[in-house]
């Protein structure tokens, strides 16, 4: 799968070589093509002979094979292989060519002869016979089938199909429910792809007291508690069972606070500071008479749990950002001219397209709204309130930003994965809503999450050693969204999925089981991903805790105590840490790293405000990758995310290039260097004990972080010739804007809105 | 009147290194951090300062007044460089940080202006060379009421304030002399400076060398001698290599046929297919379609002498309009009716006057200040992108006509010095590793741009006044940029880095290197640039470290093709917009790599003792011990970075 050819000494070219006239013909297949199901996957219909186009320009390269609508996945299956592909990254639960049904944004058929085309909804007629069918996938992908040499009914069945199983009528359709329950009464019991999916990921899941309990204590937070009162949903039907509140306010008083709050959603505590302010998240008051009483009884009651007894800051964040129709309409903006409209002809005013869709802009807006939340709880050791009418959703992508900003140990892969469950899955974001899974009410849909990963990228971009996992780590969660199997993604509150798995379980007539369904976790990698492959999540350049290293000649742990933990939140220049070398080894390092940082040191003319001086007098100073981290903030700084963005884009594909190559480079130094590191920990061993050093490094590859390996020391051979710009992804196939009818498809679009609209389509063609 | 400073012996070397270090602090801190010409911070006068005594004396005596703060706001030199005035109390008006008061120094390389007003005390550096006009503004800021506005080529227009008195009237006259010593009848400033190092940067391109690199001659080539005393074509080098079967009279009826008789030339060859970049300037075809027979003989011998393909390719670098307008102007271009098996392509690149107008543009957008929400739609309406990306694009089609279609290609535009240079130049980067590598690099610069007549000393106005000339245009840096975004899409591609390419800009304007001075070969060799003058890759060459890209592999045989789209292609910030303190880039990845394999050595070196103390423990403790012996045990050793 990975080739590692060895190089020739010739001079290589990596444009697809000029290919000569030969026409494929239709080959029928030798071997039966089946479909490879899922526990509790069933096909629904299948069609054969039919031809995925992978070219833009021709059809040379097509592959023929079988298409198949299951209840889980749109499948082709085919004997062919890709000439052009040099790599693809592989889901366990997927195939090559599969698009799981929650990933179909659009569907549409069309009838080249006739000259129509159809958007298809749920339970639709079709009229013609398609001789083609496209799928727009909504990670970006557009995936086209002909059915020229198919059985024009069967044809015309699968796409209805596609089209009605993509469109669900319930959450209980979605695949995830049937796999789980399945999963659950076969042989193999909670075992998938060979992995035990129950025991699994350390991440903690804050389903339970004591996750809260252990954050509490973590962050010191001494004078807040873990509350119970929702347990059973009884007070707020999108809070989470357990949460934390301030100690000074009682069981009672909050049962009586809740029913003013918007959706009885009481103050969340998010995190504490080690300066002892807290960062909280509140529901708009509902009731006018009440709201001022209330709010200054929640405030006092933040006041006293803070040390110092200091003030409480609010944020109003339906104010002061975009909401979430804005943000969509950026996001769609975006996709249109990244994926959508033909690309030379977006390639003119691309820079000042970019800037009209805003996303970028929105983008910063998020990031500079969590910053100066940060300098409220770093620079003014203040509490702060964030303040949403629902809390659900721009505060989960606020409160997420501040934290990474302020605790490493929310930019390590667990510590991330954490934070994503706490206060998004936890504290009830509409995932299902938002991800618009069952496609009833596009105004709901917001790509919230995405944002997040978004500003996260940013933040990762600017500094790479501060974070444990990689670029392709939030590629691939932001996929994830779109395979219904993980519970992470596919509820709107956590009652909505105990209800939800209720009603399932009833329905198969088995209620004392109802406790049994459970779905798989996102964060449990090994069921998508083979070890190897996940190795790609891990940055080369991040060195956190647990990781040794050097230090005065001695391999040690790096360990944060409580101590430097706080002093690195204050921004001091901290010990030797992260790269963990004296100064003297590399004399002009801090020097250099100083005078890169934007220099504010004087004055200017505009009177400064507070958190500006806060914000110049950071990046004045290198930055600690362990401590406090402010997002660059000015129109250069911030970039589009071009591994999500364009990674299924031919024209944009940089063959044996891109940041691959650099990450690539520095991933066999970081393996040479644990290499070193573990001859290092046996020769130490070694000396005490003699007999031990015999042992040949055999093991070191094994346990290696690093998806790249040195072969050899020092190995500076150039990048493996599968590395591309959208590596681990190919846009071989996945991206197939080819014209219809002889017209750019961007033509054919104009008069629908962005995506083609199902009405006006539907009333030309029927 | 002022005395020199003591410049350091030709081959003392102590002084040198330490002098190399200075400059290397104030090229990176300018460069990078844009600290040293920039106006805003002033973090490196401690390099200078902590300069010898020797030097400081003749310092002191310059200021005869003794006072104490001029005396720390004066000038560090460069070997041969010579204090023309000094002007206390004026004031410089920053863009991004206010005004501030210091001392302005006018040596005859450039302006230094220091403060101790801030901490760290605040410096500008400009040398003369960078700067294109010099206007006196009216203004009245305190006592101030005198201004100039220094308009400089590499992206800025410091200001500077002074009170109208007898002593300053001399700064503006001085600095009108000393930055335009071509106007005034003086030498430029590369032939004052005196400085050795330990490498001489003339011998970085020895045209035999490169084309025996190249595998030339062979049968269908030969090195001919025909223009050694530049008769044949007054702007081409001495050497040239031509077809082997062609004789020095067709080559003469040749050059009459094409503009300033730049007859084609091979640049190129592709060492299996024989496949080559050939370059010229335009047919003098003229609007009664004039033919030459020796010219369309010649062209079929440059097909015939590549087995591999039955065409040849002529990419012409203008637009279709614009080369019939040549037509009419008695250029033009080849018709593929007299030419048989070729293929005219043209690659419609504006020309300098357009690539001028968008710089021009591109400087409104970024300095001194920016419009942050209308950013990159203001850096869109300049066109600088877009034709970055249409050189690109052309160069990315000749070198894929090479190495996929195995085809031989012929690269022009009208006279073969401007957008010829970049394309083939930026062809051979894709096409050869070699090109790519520090050494490459400087060759490539030598061959293609210099040695071919890139006319640098009109394009750039080296010395001369006269702003406005029409034949000036940023063709070099708009090439340089093309290699930025090439290294932006291949990070380990190249053996240079950023600081490299900047270093290079830098001193296309300085003249403090005679590397890029005037506009031809013949006119260095009359000026005698390598006797007189020290050649810019001396000083580099001396400092690779600095130029070092770590994430260099070796891609050797590879051809790179960037992505000529606006999706991957970005503003150079770190260049156009160095001096604004706001827009600078994060610490860069490099530096990262750097620690790590500091890191490396650093264990690499610990194993190696550890692995030692056992290995001798053991022979002490038990020579009895069946165990291997030490040299199985181990890994293999790492060799150093």
């Amino acid at each position: 799968m990975f080739p590692m050819r060895p190089l020739k000494p010739t001079f290589k070219s990596y444009l697809p070589p000029l290919q000569t006239e030969v026409k494929k013909t239709v080959q029928p297949p030798i071997k039966k093509l089946e479909a490879k199901l899922l526990p509790g996957e069933i096909v629904v219909n299948e069609v054969n002979f039919v031809r995925k186009c992978i070219a833009v320009d021709s059809s040379r390269e097509d592959l023929w094979g079988k298409l198949i609508c299951t209840n889980f996945k749109v499948s082709f299956i085919t004997h062919d292989t890709l000439q052009l592909q040099k790599f693809q990254y592989t889901n366990r639960l997927l195939g090559e060519h599969d698009i799981p049904l929650a990933c179909v944004e659009q569907v549409v058929t069309v009838n080249d002869a006739k000259g129509k085309q159809k958007v298809l909804g749920s339970n639709q007629k079709l009229k013609f016979n398609p001789t083609e069918l496209i799928i727009y996938c909504k990670d970006f992908r557009i995936v086209r089938f002909r059915f020229d040499e198919a059985g024009p009914e069967s044809a015309k069945k699968v796409c209805l199909a596609v089209a009605h199983y993509s469109h669900p009528a319930d959450p209980q359709l979605l695949f995830g429910f049937e796999f789980a329950w399945k999963r659950h009464h076969s042989s193999t019991g909670a075992r998938l792809n060979g992995v035990d999916i129950e025991g699994g990921p350390q991440v903690p899941l804050f389903d339970r007291p004591s996750d809260w309990d252990r954050e509490i204590k973590r962050t010191g937070a001494s004078e807040w508690r873990v509350c119970s009162i929702n347990e059973g949903y009884a007070i707020s039907p999108s809070l989470p069972e357990y949460f934390v509140v301030p100690v000074s306010l009682a069981d009672q008083d909050l049962k009586q606070y809740s029913g003013f709050f918007a959706g009885q959603r009481l103050p969340l505590w998010c995190w504490n500071h080690p300066n002892g302010s807290a960062l909280v998240r509140m529901a708009s008051i509902k009731d006018p008479v009440q709201q001022r009483k209330l709010d200054q009884r929640i405030c006092t009651a933040i006041t006293k749990s803070h040390p110092k007894r200091s003030d409480v800051l609010k944020s109003d964040l339906d104010k002061s950002l975009p909401n979430i129709q804005d943000i969509q309409t950026a996001f769609v903006r975006l996709r249109q001219i990244c994926v959508i409209e033909p690309f030379e002809e977006s390639e003119e005013r691309w820079l000042s397209s970019m800037e009209g869709s805003r996303w970028l802009e929105y983008v910063r807006a998020f990031l500079k709204h969590a910053a100066e939340v940060v300098y409220m709880l770093e620079g003014q050791h203040a509490s702060v309130i964030l303040q949403e009418d629902e809390d659900r959703d721009l505060s989960c992508v606020i409160s997420s930003l501040v934290l990474i900003m302020l605790d490493p140990h929310y930019r390590s892969l667990v510590g991330f994965q954490g934070l994503v469950q706490r206060e998004w899955v936890m504290a009830g974001h509409r995932f299902l809503d938002r991800c618009n899974h069952l496609k009833k009410n596009d105004k709901e849909e917001s790509p919230l999450f995405l944002l997040l990963l978004d500003c996260v990228w940013q933040l990762l971009n600017q500094y790479p050693t501060a974070f444990e996992f990689t670029e392709t780590y939030l590629t691939v969660l932001s996929d994830s969204m779109w395979i219904p199997i993980f519970s992470t993604f596919l509820f709107n509150c956590p009652r909505q999925r105990a209800e939800h798995c209720r009603e399932f379980v009833q329905s198969k007539n088995s209620v004392r089981e109802f406790n049994m369904l459970r779905f798989p976790c996102v964060w449990d990698w090994d069921q998508q991903f083979s070890r190897k492959d996940q190795a790609l999540f891990n940055s080369p350049l991040y060195v956190g805790k647990g990781t040794s290293c050097i230090h005065n000649g001695t391999v040690k742990t790096f360990r944060r105590t409580k101590k430097t933990y706080s002093s690195t939140l204050r921004g001091l220049p901290s010990l030797p840490n992260g790269m963990l070398m004296e100064v003297e080894t590399l004399p002009r390092r801090n020097s250099l790293a100083q005078r890169l940082r934007p220099d504010f040191s004087v004055a200017r003319e505009a009177p400064e405000s507070p958190s500006e001086r806060f914000f110049r007098e950071w990046l004045t100073r290198p930055a600690d990758p362990h401590g406090l981290l402010l997002p660059q903030l000015l129109p250069s700084h911030l970039r589009l995310w071009k591994l999500y963005f364009l990674r299924w884009v031919p024209e944009t594909q940089i063959p044996r290039g891109g940041p691959i190559t650099a990450f690539h480079r520095l991933s066999l130094l970081a393996d040479e260097i644990e290499a070193l590191q573990a001859q290092l920990r046996r020769c130490g061993s070694a000396s005490t004990s003699t007999s031990t050093v015999s042992t040949p490094n055999i093991s070191h590859s094994e346990s290696s972080r690093m998806y790249f390996k040195a072969r050899s020391p020092d190995d500076l051979s150039s990048p493996p010739e599968y590395l591309t710009s959208s590596f681990p992804f190919s846009p071989v196939g996945n991206l197939c804007r080819r014209n219809i009818l002889g017209t750019p498809f961007s033509k054919f679009l104009s008069g629908a809105k962005i995506w083609l609209s199902t009405e006006t389509l539907a009333s030309e063609t029927l | 009147t002022l005395p020199r400073p003591s410049a350091p012996q030709p081959g003392d070397t102590r002084s040198h290194v330490e002098w190399c270090k200075q400059l290397i602090a104030a090229t990176i801190s300018s460069q990078i951090s844009g600290s040293v010409p920039p106006p805003d911070s002033g973090d490196d006068a401690n390099g200078y300062r902590s300069d010898s005594d020797a030097e400081r004396a003749p310092l002191t005596l310059a200021l005869r007044d003794g006072n104490k703060q001029a005396q720390m706001e004066e000038a560090p030199r460069v070997p041969g460089e010579t204090i023309k005035t000094i002007a206390k109390d004026v004031m410089y008006i920053c863009p991004f940080t206010g005004a501030v008061s210091g001392t302005l120094t006018v040596t005859d390389y450039k302006l230094y202006f220091k403060s101790l007003e801030r901490d760290p005390p605040f410096v500008l550096d400009v040398n003369l060379g960078v700067i294109s006009r010099l206007e006196t503004i009216s203004l009245q800021i305190g006592e101030n009421n005198r201004g100039i506005e220094i308009v400089c080529k590499d992206m800025r227009n410091p200001r500077f304030a002074y009170k109208e008195e007898q002593s300053k009237l001399e700064i503006f006259e001085t600095l009108t002399k000393y930055a335009f010593p071509l106007s005034n009848d003086l030498p430029l400033f590369a032939f004052l400076y005196k400085e050795t190092f330990p490498e001489d940067g003339w011998k970085v391109y020895d045209p035999v060398a490169e084309y025996k690199r190249q595998g030339l001659p062979n049968e269908s080539w030969t090195i001919s001698k025909i223009n050694s005393s530049y008769e044949v074509c007054d702007t081409y080098p001495a050497l040239l290599v031509v077809p082997t079967s062609i004789k020095d009279e067709e080559l003469r009826k040749v050059a009459s046929f094409r503009a300033k008789h730049r007859i084609p030339v091979l640049s190129w060859i592709h060492p299996e297919s024989q496949a080559t970049i050939v370059r010229c300037s335009q047919p003098l075809v003229g609007p009664t379609d004039r033919r030459c027979k020796e010219d369309e003989r010649y062209l079929q011998t440059i097909l015939d002498a590549n087995a591999q393909s039955h065409k040849l390719t002529i990419f012409d670098a203008r637009q279709n309009s614009v080369a019939d307008t040549n037509k009419a102007k008695d250029g033009g271009y080849e018709s593929e009716s007299f030419y048989p098996n070729v293929e005219l392509n043209f690659l419609d690149i504006p020309n300098i006057h357009v690539m001028r107008e968008s710089l021009r543009k591109l400087k409104e957008v970024v300095y001194p200040s920016i419009d942050e929400a209308r950013w990159l739609s203001a850096v869109d309406s300049t066109h600088w992108l877009e034709y970055i990306r249409l050189l690109l694009a052309g160069a990315v089609r000749v070198a894929d006509k090479l190495e996929s279609g195995k085809t031989s290609v012929v690269v022009h535009c009208s006279d073969g010095w401007d957008r010829t240079a970049q394309l083939t130049s930026l062809a051979m980067l894709m096409l050869d590793s070699y090109y790519r590598t520090l050494r490459g690099f400087q060759v490539l610069l030598e061959k293609e741009w210099i040695s071919f007549g890139h006319r640098f000393a009109a394009r750039v106005g080296h010395g001369d006044e006269n702003h406005a000339n029409s034949e000036r245009s940023p063709l070099f840096v708009q090439f340089v940029d093309c290699v930025w975004q090439m290294m932006r899409q291949f990070p380990s591609a190249f053996e240079f880095n950023e600081l490299f390419l900047i270093t290079i800009l830098d001193h296309l304007y300085s003249c403090l290197f005679g590397t890029f001075l005037y506009n031809s070969e013949q006119e260095r060799v009359n000026k005698e640039v390598h006797g007189k003058t020290v050649s810019l890759w001396s000083y580099m060459n001396s400092q690779v470290e600095d130029f070092t890209n770590p994430f260099y592999v070796n891609y050797e045989n590879h051809v790179i093709y960037p992505v000529a789209s606006l999706r991957h292609l970005e503003l150079w910030v770190s260049y156009y917009v160095r001096w604004n303190p706001r827009m600078r880039p994060q610490m860069p990845v490099h530096q990262h790599l750097k620690e790590l394999l500091v890191l490396r050595t650093e264990l690499q070196k610990k194993v190696e003792e550890l692995q030692r103390d056992v290995a001798s423990s053991r022979s002490i403790s038990s020579s009895s011990e069946h165990g291997p012996s030490p040299s199985h045990t181990s890994t293999p050793l790492y060799t150093t970075v």
